[in-house]
């Protein structure tokens, strides 16, 4: 046993040297190319080791001002998605769960939505908090429609697939009609905010929302990766899990919480980026095991190095014009859900 | 120490009374067999005790301290359950499922002596040989002795654990044919050598009088009867509990055998 564990770090090292390669290809293509000695002299310049020549500072502008920030921003939300799926996975105890299902993300755009619209009217109150405004509301609709698909799915004591199904695409349509008809309502430069929602993207990425959505994410992160053998044991279901020294109330509501505040911090900044959390977690599952000790690491690491590798896709597809990933992922996603669900299926029935 | 002991404790459900206040204390080091009818209250009953539920009404007590006072973790020290079925839609080996009976013993990554114990109890309920298979390929009978050999991990018996410890079992048996029914229970019959009382629920009665050493008859949520020996159980009794009539004679074991009829 010793030596499966070596294995699961050695895989977590694999997946990390690849991410690493997949942030260089992912900083250096795009409207802007920066070749990878040019990369170097940049860190270098910051480093204070070497000036650069002075034809050089506008790349430099672009480069630490438009690029630097959307690799980082699409590396977080990558992770973000991944470690989500990983974990709604385990608290639905269901390996077909991910945030754009269980109404997380779709809740959050709502709740986001309602800001760009009423944030100087009904919802003045949350004036006081500035920008923050638009991650909060995100934060309360991504969490109320995680929460009420929860609730319906998990309603008879074990997660009812069909339940599950069902209360996914009813809260969907209703979070996707309330943002429709805030688009519909709105005058134009919010109704532009809202639609791009739908169709994620790291275009708009700067510096001021990436931190946000690092600093949100990084503890969170680290306290999820803690919970490796609390999933574990909610695998037995919740009556064995609390046999055992687990608290699951207590569990399943923490964790829903951290999840939906990522969730919705990223959606908030990027949109809407469907089947991302529900490919990652299932290939890491393929690749080695469904242990969360394993699982959570590995979906974090591979949830941002398909990310980075998605958006340079998106970059250079239909260049110079850009692709929003969200149409990627989903064009992608949607038929290997299709796939996970009909091989889910087929082994229940058996 | 004294065990787990129930004190009129009751459980009820949107004023549904499904556990009327029974006081009740479980033989330390005995198989102690909980009989009745379906619906009966009889797991209701179990996870009272075992700290599951918390009781609407009374109190359950381990070693004289209220049960909900304990941590989690110290208290799946003291106690295990094996539910009716674990279903696990997760692609995680025997292993591993054994191994979560060991999470209240470590905190972050196991000890060699809890491979060895998860050795130990594969080993004994004759499962070492599937240990790196998938879970959920098991047949139901080999699920059920993997959850066995799980809650058998959880209180193993070793110096680091207070006895006396508590093992409750819902029906181990129900999905096994027969074969592997008296396997479990030769096995069962075997825990409290090692210091573990069993608090086991079983539809055979014949089954429960050859292994048993303490019966709690329940009806509707009342404690109708306790024997502590099959040869005192009456025809009346099991009238009175499951609506059957039952004729019966003691085999040469001293075993209380029944026949039944409606």
């Amino acid at each position: 046993m010793a030596a499966r564990h070596r294995s699961w770090g050695q895989i977590h090292l694999l997946l990390a040297c690849a991410l690493v390669a997949a942030v260089l290809l992912s900083l250096s293509i795009g409207s802007f190319y920066f070749s990878p000695a040019q990369i170097f002299r940049f860190v270098g310049h910051w480093l204070g080791l070497a000036p650069i020549a002075p034809e050089e500072a506008l790349d430099l502008n672009v480069f630490a001002t438009l690029r630097v920030p959307r690799v980082l921003l699409c590396g977080v939300t990558g992770a973000t998605l991944g470690v989500s799926g990983a974990l709604m996975q385990g608290l639905f105890r269901n390996p077909i769960v991910e945030p754009g299902l269980a109404g997380t993300s779709s809740g959050a755009a709502l709740g986001a939505s309602t800001v760009f619209v009423f944030g100087n009217t009904a919802l003045a109150f949350t004036s006081p908090l500035g920008t923050a405004a638009v991650p909060v509301m995100a934060f309360v609709g991504g969490f109320l429609a995680t929460l009420l698909v929860y609730r319906i799915a998990t309603l008879f004591g074990h997660t009812d697939v069909l339940a599950l199904l069902l209360a996914g695409i009813a809260v969907n349509a209703m979070c996707n009609a309330g943002t429709g008809f805030l688009s519909y309502i709105a005058r134009d430069p919010q109704a532009r905010n809202i639609t791009f929602w739908n169709l994620g993207t790291f275009t708009t990425a700067d510096w001021r929302g990436t931190l946000l959505v690092t600093a949100i994410f990084l503890p969170c992160l680290w306290f999820i990766l803690r919970r490796g053998k609390d999933l574990n044991a909610l695998m037995l279901g919740e009556d064995d899990a609390a046999f055992i020294g687990f608290d699951p109330d207590k569990l399943v509501f923490r964790l829903l919480i951290l999840n939906t505040l990522i969730v919705s911090v990223a959606t908030a900044m990027v949109g809407v980026i469907a089947f991302v959390g529900l490919i990652v977690p299932h290939m890491m599952r393929l690749l080695r095991s469904s242990d969360y000790r394993f699982l959570l690491p590995a979906s974090a690491l591979f949830g941002a190095l398909l990310m980075e590798a998605i958006d340079v896709v998106a970059r250079i597809v239909i260049r110079p014009a850009e692709l929003p990933v969200g149409i990627i992922t989903a064009l992608i996603g949607a038929p290997i859900f299709l796939w996970i669900l009909l091989a889910y299926r087929r082994r229940i029935a058996t | 120490m004294t065990g787990i002991v129930l004190d009129q404790a009751s459980w009820s459900a949107g004023g549904t009374p499904i556990v009327a206040p029974t006081s009740l204390a479980f033989a330390p080091d005995k198989v102690n067999v909980i009989l009745g009818p379906n619906g009966a209250g009889k797991s209701t009953l179990m996870k009272i005790a075992a700290g599951r539920l918390r009781p609407t009404g009374g109190r359950v007590l381990l070693d004289d301290r209220d049960i909900f006072a304990i941590g989690a973790k110290e208290l799946a020290l003291r106690r295990a359950f094996l539910s009716q079925h674990v279903e696990i839609d997760f692609a995680i080996t025997v292993e591993e499922v054994v191994l979560m009976g060991r999470y209240p013993h470590f905190a972050r990554a196991p000890g060699h002596e809890d491979r060895r114990i998860v050795d130990a109890a594969l080993e004994l309920v004759g499962m070492s040989a599937r240990r790196r298979q998938i879970y959920p390929t098991l047949s139901g009978g080999e699920q059920q002795r993997v959850q066995l050999a799980r809650v058998l991990a959880q209180v193993w018996d070793d110096t680091a654990t207070p006895a006396p410890r508590t093992i409750f079992l819902d029906e181990p048996v129900a999905s096994l044919d027969i074969h592997h029914q008296l396997q479990i229970l030769d096995l069962i019959r075997t825990l409290p050598a090692r210091r573990c009382s069993i608090v086991v629920t079983l539809h055979d009665l014949n089954l429960a009088f050859d292994y048993g050493d303490r019966f709690v008859f329940l009806r509707d949520g009342q404690v109708q009867a306790i024997a502590d020996d099959s040869v005192d159980i009456s025809p009346n009794l099991i009238r009175q509990v499951f609506d059957v009539s039952a004729t019966g004679h003691n085999d040469h074991a001293g075993k209380r055998v029944l026949r039944f009829h409606l």
